[in-house]
């Protein structure tokens, strides 16, 4: 990379910065669910790693959060938006140096941050727990930098249209910009009470939202045409999409805090707005699975296939649970419960962590121009990152109502505990299932990138998936 | 940007402008993806119909609310009548109570008849019920949950005195704004569709 950083932008090979985005986001995917486990085992066996501040829970969990959504999710995008975008506007990165040096920034910058996060040091707010110093250099030194990239390239692109992928990335980078700028005000401002509260939550449903929801469904968008060399079901639907999310994601914050002393209107909006959340999941769906008619037999062949298709398959239950768990007459049972940490899981390791997965399986092979190291061990990390994830969502949401059922029926706090103990020892081989499969899906790129087949000029990688 | 008004359900864009999109529509190579002009399928336009209807009728206060206390107080100050006091079977006794605070009629109705009781509830909740009638409270503000009588967890808006409101609204601005923010989406997405050319055109994709 140190090469890189001071070269001519013309010197440096196109898909470099992708390169770099992708195994940093697999690094820090393994680095992400590793503490998870180990903070599963914390919750599993309460004796597991005790006397040590810097161990406890209560300093690993928004590490564990940050260093997913921060560095496998967002690396992922940044990796999928750096060779995506060029690659529908027929041209190049617009600075490929630019990009080396946020995957450089990024990267310490990430590393710093978590490390105060570690040492305790902490705006306490969940989601937004980054100080505000931190906040400011994501903002300007890795957002904007990749926002830059991706505008400059869609504006300087050889085509006259604008494929639907690039909507969704070119608004997401820009809204996460915002969402950052506006959700982290109670720091700059000083807001405390429920404009802090209110704020909070606000950007943190909006980072799933406005970030990860639309630019996730944006790599499946491309995916899954590329691969299946189908045309997209509907250039219509993508707008009914484009627009829903964007108008429909961006107003429900005020659902996440349906018991708070907020104006009774403004829950009210929120929740309907809530429901209407299944307008842009539907067209996603529908669009997505109408353009794999007649390919249906990639969904078990071809390992991105599979990866995106499982993805927006699980959009459906994200959102059926999303709709639904924040109206009034479900809220006051899971808030506060397992359910959320089950429903989180679902949006991050569930449908977007495998839209993701595919994005990086592909966009290594291709840029490389090497084929899979393994098929068999890509087949073992699918299997092991959605077993894995069925066992924690599934143990979680049954936690989720027994701590709602303790919670509403007054029971004592530790007989919830008792009660919950088997789905936590299952949370925690779910997760380590997800983390084992990591470690291996690193081992196959690594080696993809080292020793894998060279594919040969006029050929794609999902072509020769099968060949020997 | 030709405009059209004469068939807007078609098409919002003059014949020069349709032209010219199918063109590039079918000369133009997105990074080799390719994209279909088809319409939203009818199943999927009456889900979407479906999700709006049920995103108003799911948020308003209709289904599975806790009991407020209010809608058992009649049958509360019936348990010392001597008639009910007569009737051995404890069965007996609620369907009395019931039918005669159903002859009386009661704004409750619809709740009760939601929300059945067994003699052994209402004798838990007896005493409670009418501690908080003692004390002048409203008793819609209060729900049962279990054995106990609690104060709802609603907040709502403030009173003029200053105590929060703990009755959930069937209906406050929030959902006014929500009806004309879904007639505004459903306008905005209606226009940019029927800009592109109509559905029955069918891309060649030519040059792919």
């Amino acid at each position: 990379m140190l090469k890189y950083l001071f070269a001519k932008n013309e010197d440096i090979p196109p898909g470099t910065t992708a390169i770099f985005f992708g195994f940093s986001s697999i690094i820090w995917f393994v680095i992400g669910t590793g503490i998870g486990s180990f903070n599963a085992a914390k919750l599993a066996f309460p004796d597991f790693v005790t006397g040590y501040e810097y161990f406890a829970f209560g300093k690993m969990r928004q590490v564990h959060v940050l260093a997913v959504i921060l560095g496998w999710i967002s690396m992922a995008f940044a990796m999928a938006m750096t060779y995506i975008t060029p690659a529908l506007g027929n041209t190049r990165l617009w600075s490929e140096k630019l990009g080396v040096w946020n995957v450089l920034i990024w990267n310490v910058g990430l590393s710093l941050a978590l490390t105060l996060l570690w040492m305790g040091i902490s705006s306490g707010r969940e989601y937004s727990d980054i100080i505000w110093p931190i906040d400011l250099a994501i903002i300007f030194g890795v957002l904007f930098p990749l926002g830059a990239n991706v505008w400059m390239t869609i504006v300087t692109r050889r085509t006259q249209g604008i494929y639907t992928t690039n909507w969704f990335f070119g608004t997401g980078i820009f809204m996460v910009i915002i969402v950052f700028l506006v959700g982290n005000s109670p720091e700059f401002f000083n807001l405390t009470g429920l404009s802090e509260a209110y704020m909070t939550w606000w950007f943190a449903h909006n980072v799933l939202g406005l970030w990860i929801t639309p630019v996730a469904a944006a790599i499946a968008y491309y995916t899954v045409p590329k691969v299946t060399g189908n045309p997209l079901y509907s250039h219509r639907i993508g707008h009914l999409h484009f627009w829903s999310v964007v108008i429909f994601y961006s107003t429900p914050a005020a659902h996440h805090l349906m018991s708070a002393p907020l104006p009774e209107w403004l829950k009210s909006f929120a929740s309907v707005e809530g429901v209407l959340i299944l307008v842009p999941a539907i067209a996603f769906v529908s669009n997505l699975l109408l353009t794999m008619t007649g390919k249906w037999h990639m969904f078990v062949e071809n390992v991105e296939i599979k990866f995106t298709i499982t993805g927006v398959l699980l959009a459906i239950p994200l959102n059926m649970q999303g709709g639904f768990q924040q109206t009034r007459a479900i809220n006051w049972y899971i808030h506060g419960t397992g359910w959320i940490v089950a429903h989180a899981h679902l949006a991050l390791l569930g449908f977007s962590t495998f839209l993701e997965g595919a994005a990086v399986y592909y966009g290594i092979q291709t840029l490389l121009r090497r084929k899979l190291y393994s098929l068999t061990l890509a087949n073992f990390h699918f299997w092991f990152l959605l077993i894995g994830f069925c066992t924690y969502w599934i143990s979680m949401t049954i936690a989720g109502l027994i701590q709602g059922a303790g919670k509403i029926y007054e029971v004592p706090y530790i007989d919830v505990v008792i009660a919950e103990h088997p789905y936590m020892i299952a949370r925690w081989v779910g997760g380590t299932m997800v983390f084992t499969g990591n470690v291996v899906w690193l081992y196959n790129m690594w080696m993809t990138a080292r020793v894998g087949t060279e594919i040969p000029v006029g050929r794609l990688p999902h072509e020769l998936a099968y060949e020997r | 940007m030709g405009w059209r008004f004469d068939a807007p359900l078609v098409s919002l864009t003059d014949d020069a402008q349709n032209k010219a999109a199918k063109e590039l529509w079918a000369r133009e190579s997105l990074g080799g993806i390719k994209e279909d002009n088809n319409r939203l399928p009818r199943p999927v336009i009456w889900l979407l119909a479906l999700t709006i209807l049920t995103a108003f009728l799911i948020t308003a206060p209709l289904w599975g609310q806790r009991p407020q206390a209010a809608i058992y107080q009649e049958y509360v100050a019936l348990m010392d009548d001597p008639q009910v006091q007569s009737i051995a079977d404890p069965n007996g006794k609620v369907e009395y109570i019931v039918n005669a605070v159903k002859s009386k009629g009661s704004k409750y109705e619809a709740l009760q008849e939601r929300h059945p009781v067994e003699w052994d509830d209402l004798m838990l909740i007896k005493d409670q019920v009418i501690e908080l009638e003692r004390k002048g409270v409203d008793l819609e503000e209060y729900t049962i949950i279990g054995p106990w009588v609690t104060l709802a967890n609603f907040e709502g808006e403030k009173k003029p005195d200053g105590s929060t409101i703990r009755k959930q609204p069937h209906w406050d601005k929030g959902y006014t704004i929500d009806v004309f923010y879904v007639i505004y989406f459903c306008v905005a997405v209606v226009i940019a569709v029927k800009r592109l050319p109509e559905f029955s055109w069918v891309p060649t994709h030519a040059g792919h």
